[in-house]
């Protein structure tokens, strides 16, 4: 028998043990909802304004969809990692290789680039656990950058300096313009769902606890967490996400190289997205991606040669300026959720 | 089979010198300061193009440009030190970031100013040729870099062992708040220690410029090879960072003469590290103090 309870601010429905809640009061959901009517009208007004903003907001959403799992990856192994782009890497390489040698499209080289990610993410899971103080940076950093020599030692398989070219595309309607639009949607679609469902998982049990591990090691040790299971569990589960990532980039583009994904530099703009967005809050990353990319965009246009001079610039000024990043602004005077604190080491 | 054996003893030899030269300042600022230069790179950049720049755009020549260049970085590292380092000491993601982006801003300031194209040399050779050691052809700029790393590493050692400033900032790298309580200045022996660490950098740049390429983006490579001669040795040890650096100098010298695949160098030093982090996750060393 289902029981409802109606509350001043929710429906509760109850049946076997198991709860459903329906906010009503709408200071729950107004702003996410405008938020969202928001962003899902951006990409129809570009189309209409200038069709070139679309690859903007491709790559914003993109940005976002990395630091999200970036995010929730920084909560649950309480540190951070400095080279996420690996795993982009791992993503984009296995669908492009697929892509090119069998000729599949983007629907068959998707599970084949989540499971690469997942297991080289496996394979380096151990770090988490042995690398303490700064050495889990400093592996963390190298990986990608040892990852783009591979692509360089192998250049018959990978084409290190110029990538691999002729991968199907995500989508071909014919039409240039509705490409880009229905792609932009895709990849907004796909930063919604890592929003939702990792903002799930941060409200859930395993939130709290992943919190725990942030806060204190030793006391969520105490309290009975298996700190090695939600440490690898975390790590392995956002670095699956981030791969998606890189299948989408492959896909996007029709080519994926190495060299534009993996060096510091790329890296250093999903940490900034992360932290000039909101200082690993999830919902800050979808400001940090939409402001980094357009900004990026923004001086190529204006600035032409020595923009990626001044864009760094730029970049630091903001970091040395804003100490909960963009969100914080917003933040600040409203109502204030768990803010993780970032540990470089433990 | 012999002969093998002499290349790969000789270039360990010159090799593991050299980085030991790249990896020294990057150990003792991880030793001292307890954070992570991730700008360290930037310094290899400088040290090339700003003598260049002196020379090229100021007419001056090769020793007042090198003079110049020298002021110039130590003038960097104090204002990183005292804008950065000190101001975030309690938020080390953005002394990290931050450094990182210090280290990009250089190297596409210089590829803006300077791109590969533009031919960057500075004419640093001290002894022009190569020398034959039994089997093995080597430069002798290279040899000589091996010999000025070692006498320079045992000055720095020296240093620490036998001065009292070297005394306090060994007492620093291993623990700040009893150091402050016998009174060491922290802030005067930090500032000295982001000019200490220019020295190996600035020489060991110097020595392999004329030797090995020069580009904008030279500094990341270096970096490279200082950040596994770093994590090898044990974060900050000197003991451990001399030993890690003949390590990684083997390891290389091996896959490139024995395996015959220098391509994959970095790599094999990458698996090395690893391997070696599995079964001692805090390196070589036994401490994290300086010594």
């Amino acid at each position: 028998m289902v029981d409802v309870e109606i509350r001043r601010d929710r429906i509760i429905l109850r049946y076997k043990g198991k709860k459903w809640d329906w906010i009503l009061e709408p200071r729950y959901w107004r702003n996410t909802l405008l938020w969202t009517a928001g962003l899902l009208v951006f990409p129809i007004l570009c189309y209409f304004i200038s069709p070139i903003l679309l690859n903007t907001v491709v790559n914003a959403n993109l940005y976002a969809a990395i630091a999200i799992p970036l995010a929730l990856m920084t909560l649950g192994t309480g540190r951070i990692n400095f080279g996420p782009n690996f795993f982009i890497g791992v993503g984009g390489y296995t669908a492009a290789l697929l892509s090119i040698a069998y000729g599949w499209g983007p629907l068959k080289t998707f599970p084949f680039a989540v499971l690469m990610s997942l297991l080289s993410a496996l394979v380096f899971s151990p770090l988490v656990i042995v690398a303490r103080g700064l050495y889990y940076v400093l592996l963390t950093l190298l990986l990608p950058l040892v990852f783009m020599e591979i692509t360089f030692i192998y250049t018959d398989t990978f084409k290190g300096d110029v990538g691999l070219a002729g991968i199907q595309l995500l989508l071909n309607t014919g039409m240039v313009k509705v490409n880009f639009l229905l792609t932009a949607y895709i990849s907004m679609i796909l930063m919604l769902l890592y929003l939702w469902v990792i903002n799930k998982v941060i409200k859930s049990r395993y939130g709290l606890i992943m919190a725990t591990i942030n806060d204190g090691e030793e006391v969520a040790h105490g309290i009975g967490v298996n700190i090695n299971k939600v440490k690898i569990l975390a790590f392995v589960f956002a670095a699956g996400m981030i791969g998606v990532a890189g299948w989408f980039y492959a896909h996007y583009f029709g080519t994926f190289a190495g060299i534009t994904y993996l060096p510091l530099n790329f890296m250093i703009k999903i940490l900034l997205v992360i932290f000039i967005g909101g200082r690993a809050q999830i919902f800050g990353c979808v400001v940090g991606g939409y402001f980094i990319a357009f900004l990026e965009m923004i001086l190529v246009v204006t600035l032409g040669e020595i923009q990626p001079v001044l864009f760094p610039v730029i970049l630091a000024v903001l970091l040395f300026t804003l100490p909960e990043g963009l969100f914080g602004l917003y933040r600040r005077r409203r109502y204030r959720e768990y803010l993780p604190t970032l540990h470089v080491r433990r | 089979m012999w002969e093998t054996l002499q290349v790969v003893l000789i270039y360990t030899f010159v090799l593991g010198s050299i980085y030991l030269l790249i990896s020294l300042g990057f150990s003792i600022i991880c030793g001292v300061l307890r954070i992570f230069h991730l700008g360290y790179a930037y310094l290899f950049t400088l040290t090339v193009y700003l003598a260049w720049m002196f020379m090229k755009e100021l007419g001056f020549g090769l020793v007042p440009a090198l003079i110049a260049m020298v002021a110039i970085q130590f003038g960097i590292s104090y204002l990183i030190y005292k804008g950065i380092i000190m101001k975030y000491m309690d938020r080390e993601e953005i002394i990290l970031t931050g450094l990182l982006l210090v280290s990009i801003i250089v190297e596409q300031a210089v590829n803006f100013r300077y791109p590969i194209q533009a031919g960057v040399f500075i004419q640093t050779t001290l002894v022009e040729g190569s020398s034959d050691i039994g089997a093995v052809v080597i430069s002798n700029q290279l040899l000589i870099g091996a010999g000025i790393a070692i006498l320079l590493t045992v000055l720095f050692v020296f240093f620490f062992l036998k001065t009292r400033t070297g005394l306090a900032i060994r007492a620093l790298s291993q623990d700040i708040y009893s150091s402050q309580i016998i009174g060491v200045n922290v802030e005067v022996l930090y500032t000295v220690t982001m000019f200490l660490i220019l020295i190996p950098v600035i020489v060991g740049t110097l020595i392999v410029a004329p030797v090995w390429a020069v580009d904008p983006t030279m500094g990341s490579l270096y970096f490279t090879t200082a950040i596994l001669v770093a994590i090898l040795g044990g974060l900050g040890n000197i003991k451990g960072t001399i030993i890690a650096s003949y390590l990684i100098g083997f390891t290389h010298a091996a896959v490139s003469f024995v395996v015959g695949e220098p391509r994959f160098m970095n790599f094999s030093a990458l698996v090395l590290v690893m391997i070696i982090l599995m079964v001692r996750p805090q390196g070589i060393a036994k401490s994290e103090a300086l010594w």
